[in-house]
């Protein structure tokens, strides 16, 4: 007992050792499951708050950049409504109803405007935080656009801040993208490495495109309306298996610079959802029977 | 005790800063991140408490991982650095000196510092990318993490070694 004793007073450091190390690498393995640990993330809102101080002064550096790169996309859009609207008159006789149903179409996304507090960029699996919450009407796997392309989807929610999944995330939801003009599908993965490019896969070998093609969410998910921009194709390779191209975008988000997003709120989701569940629930019962 | 222990404090906050704000948002060339931190570890004198050592790089690690969003990385690296450091420290230590030298250039010399902290910022670094890409290995990429990232953090402690020197 005695010579218990002393061994512990000499070597009681090694048990506070492991006792840490256990610590640290429980939390370690358990982040998978991130809705423990919201409190040790950028969610927490303290963290959240330390966030949005710095970033708010650093986002004085970039305004003059952010303002020329918003207002050139302004006109660009300008230009294309106007162009599509022309269009859309040649090609249509029925004015009235047509144009009732893309009012409608519009008004289903509901747009919540954010702005990132803290970024990253060099890891395999960067993180994003937005400081906006479910205070907000920001829900779980809401897709996140900035004026320049596709961002990622929300993936943790706190009351004023939520964590997205940039594209730039080994794991990442694959978003559903198709190339613009030609219609052909495939989803969007990302490799770790340079932030400025992103895989396009599962394109099928019969389709025809080129390099310098523009290549846009399709909205087949209920994420991403159809035609926010993803990125450009530069390089076109074949896949593994050989039966799909795999397609290397520049992507047309600066992740590096990015200061305001958008958080799309589909407002058909939850009624999709509810319709969803009683069929399911109809069915479990039939089986039942 | 205490103006040792407030002065340990402000090295505390200066690293930690440091890290959340600047250092820990360059990506030299995609690889090199500068984990200056472990640089407090490397400044405990010697026969320091060896609880108090890992008490304070386990609490310096855990507030850099909840600002930046990798619970529990940094921690267990620098915990693991603070159980060798005191070990470590012993093999450079000259015959005849104080009970409680502070490891730097002025009192190992250039070379013997050199020997002592080069494998502790290695093995930091080692530890700290094995850890993160545990679920997604790419063996060169990881290659040059640790290469790159011991590099820059490196010439840092050096440059602040040389600078405190004077």
């Amino acid at each position: 007992m005695k010579n218990l004793l002393e061994f512990l007073r000499h070597h009681y450091h090694w048990l506070i050792f492991l006792f840490l190390e256990a610590v640290s690498l429980s939390l370690l393995f358990s982040y998978n499951s991130y809705q423990n640990s919201v409190w040790f993330s950028s969610a927490n809102a303290l963290v959240g708050r330390f966030y949005q101080w710095t970033s708010a002064v650093e986002s004085y550096f970039s305004l003059t950049k952010v303002n020329e790169d918003l207002t050139l996309r302004n006109y660009y859009l300008e230009r294309q409504v106007t162009q599509l609207r022309r269009l859309y008159g040649e090609a249509t006789q029925k004015m009235d109803s047509k144009e009732q149903q893309g009012l409608d179409s519009l008004s289903r996304y509901q747009l919540i405007a954010a702005k990132v507090v803290s970024n990253e960029l060099g890891k395999m699996d960067n993180m994003m935080t937005i400081d906006k919450g479910s205070a907000d009407g920001v829900d779980v796997g809401m897709g996140v656009a900035c004026g320049r392309g596709v961002v990622g989807v929300t993936y943790l929610v706190s009351d004023h801040y939520s964590v997205v999944i940039p594209v730039l995330n080994t794991h990442a939801s694959r978003i559903s993208c198709a190339i613009r003009g030609y219609g052909y599908f495939g989803v969007l993965r990302w490799y770790g490495e340079d932030a400025a490019y992103a895989y396009v896969e599962d394109i099928p070998r019969h389709a025809r495109f080129k390099r310098g093609d523009w290549v846009e969410t399709n909205g087949y998910s209920s994420i991403f309306p159809p035609g926010v921009l993803v990125g450009q194709i530069v390089e076109v390779y074949n896949a593994r298996d050989g039966l799909s191209y795999k397609l290397k975008v520049r992507l047309t988000t600066d992740f590096g610079n990015l200061r305001d997003v958008v958080v799309i709120s589909d407002r058909s989701i939850a009624a999709r959802m509810r319709l969803m569940q009683a069929a399911r629930d109809s069915l479990k019962l039939n089986v039942r029977e | 005790m205490s103006a040792d222990f407030l002065k340990r404090l402000g090295w505390f906050a200066l690293f930690f800063l440091a890290q959340v704000l600047v250092l820990g948002r360059i990506h030299l060339f995609h690889y090199a991140t500068p984990l200056l931190y472990v640089y407090f570890v490397a400044m405990f004198p010697r026969n320091h408490e060896k609880w108090a050592v890992l008490v304070w790089s386990f609490l310096l690690g855990l507030l850099i991982d909840v600002f930046s969003n990798t619970p529990g990385l940094a921690a267990a690296s620098l915990t693991v650095i603070a159980a060798i450091q005191p070990h470590y420290l012993e093999l450079y230590v000259p015959r005849d000196s104080a009970d409680n030298l502070k490891p730097s250039l002025v009192t190992l010399g250039p070379v013997k510092y050199a020997y002592y902290i080069i494998p502790i910022v290695l093995v930091y670094c080692l530890l700290f990318y094995s850890l993160e890409m545990f679920t997604f290995f790419n063996a060169l990429y990881w290659l040059m993490c640790v290469v790159g990232s011991s590099l820059i953090t490196l010439v840092l402690i050096f440059t602040l070694e040389i600078g405190r020197g004077h």
